[in-house]
């Protein structure tokens, strides 16, 4: 079965980069959030198990996301991707239960580096 | 003029996109700063624009209407792609940057000009840097140069005489948390640089 996975960032250029900085042939059904209140929904739907998340967003942010997923006890596992790369915000975001946190612009490269140590491309 | 002018409009992809890369670039001088001064930078959505020279005052205005600044302006260049990066400190900023900075000489002209030239390399320098390489262009940076200390915006931008009608200006507020620093960085390309700038995005986004 295909593995959901969320892409939740404001801007459609980013949606547009993450989605080309997938692993090819990766078996997923891909889904996109351009607010925190939107990926959110899509996670409580079961549409992101694996989740690609923004921070600075409008409507909700992903620190926001991260809190719910939380409080929720949600099933994703997120992979925060930031263009805020400050000290603060990586430790803030894993102090919120973030899996990972890759610094924008994000590429093949960063992505599949990260699902490989976590297991998630095992099976490709 | 009629073909140049054509290509100074920016639609709602290449203005997102351009929003995208100021994020990221802005991301990475934050993080300089941030690293620099152990502070946390709050980072707003950046403002992407075509603007009038006669708007650029409105610009700048926004966010240091009524006070003091002193200002910083860089020349950078690359690829037939030229621009100035424009830093206007509030100079309410200086007494508490200068203890961040554990600046021990006297808060006079000198020292604040010292502190000016510290924040806006490190600022101008991620940021150009940041940009060109999402951009896949190389920028080589001039001289800074001091457009003047303990004045008002207005007289900033009035200084200047403006060979552009209109162009590309990127502004970027950054605010410090829980101390009274703030700045504006203003980046304005040239006129002619604005067509191949806007090449490079079509490319990102195709």
């Amino acid at each position: 079965m295909a593995l959901p996975v969320l892409i939740c960032d404001d801007s459609s250029f980013a949606r547009k980069q993450m989605k080309r900085a997938l692993p090819d042939g990766w078996d997923i059904d891909l889904t996109f959030a351009v607010n925190g209140l939107e990926g959110l929904d899509a996670i409580r739907q079961g549409k992101g198990e694996v989740v690609f998340l923004d921070l600075t967003m409008p409507e909700m942010d992903g620190y926001g996301v991260l809190e719910a997923i939380r409080k929720e006890d949600l099933p994703a596992m997120v992979i925060v991707v930031s263009g805020d790369i400050q000290p603060d915000a990586q430790e803030r975001v894993q102090k919120l239960g973030a899996m990972a946190f890759i610094k924008k612009p994000i590429d093949k490269d960063k992505a599949t580096k990260i699902l490989t140590e976590f297991g998630i491309l095992s099976e490709v | 003029m009629g073909a140049a002018a054509m290509n100074l409009i920016l639609n709602e992809e290449q203005r997102d996109c351009y929003q995208e890369i100021t994020n990221v670039a802005m991301g990475q001088a934050a993080d300089r700063l941030a690293r620099l001064l152990n502070v946390y930078v709050i980072l707003p959505i950046p403002k992407v624009n075509m603007i009038s020279a006669s708007e650029l005052h409105m610009a700048l205005a926004d966010t240091t209407i009524n006070d003091d600044v002193s200002a910083v302006c860089q020349g950078f260049i690359g690829s037939g792609i030229a621009g100035e990066a424009l830093l206007v400190f509030n100079d309410a900023s200086f007494s508490d940057l200068a203890q961040l900075m554990k600046y021990k000489g006297p808060l006079d002209r000198h020292g604040e000009l010292e502190l000016l030239m510290d924040v806006s390399s490190v600022l101008i320098g991620a940021c150009i840097h940041g940009i060109g390489e999402q951009l896949e262009i190389s920028f080589n940076q001039g001289h800074p140069v001091v457009l003047g200390q303990h004045c008002h915006v207005d007289d900033l931008v009035k200084s200047g005489n403006h060979q552009w009608s209109q162009t590309l200006a990127i502004e970027i507020h950054y605010e410090i948390e829980n101390v009274n620093i703030n700045c504006d960085l203003l980046l304005l390309f040239t006129e002619d640089s604005v067509a191949k700038i806007n090449q490079q995005i079509d490319y990102l986004l195709d």
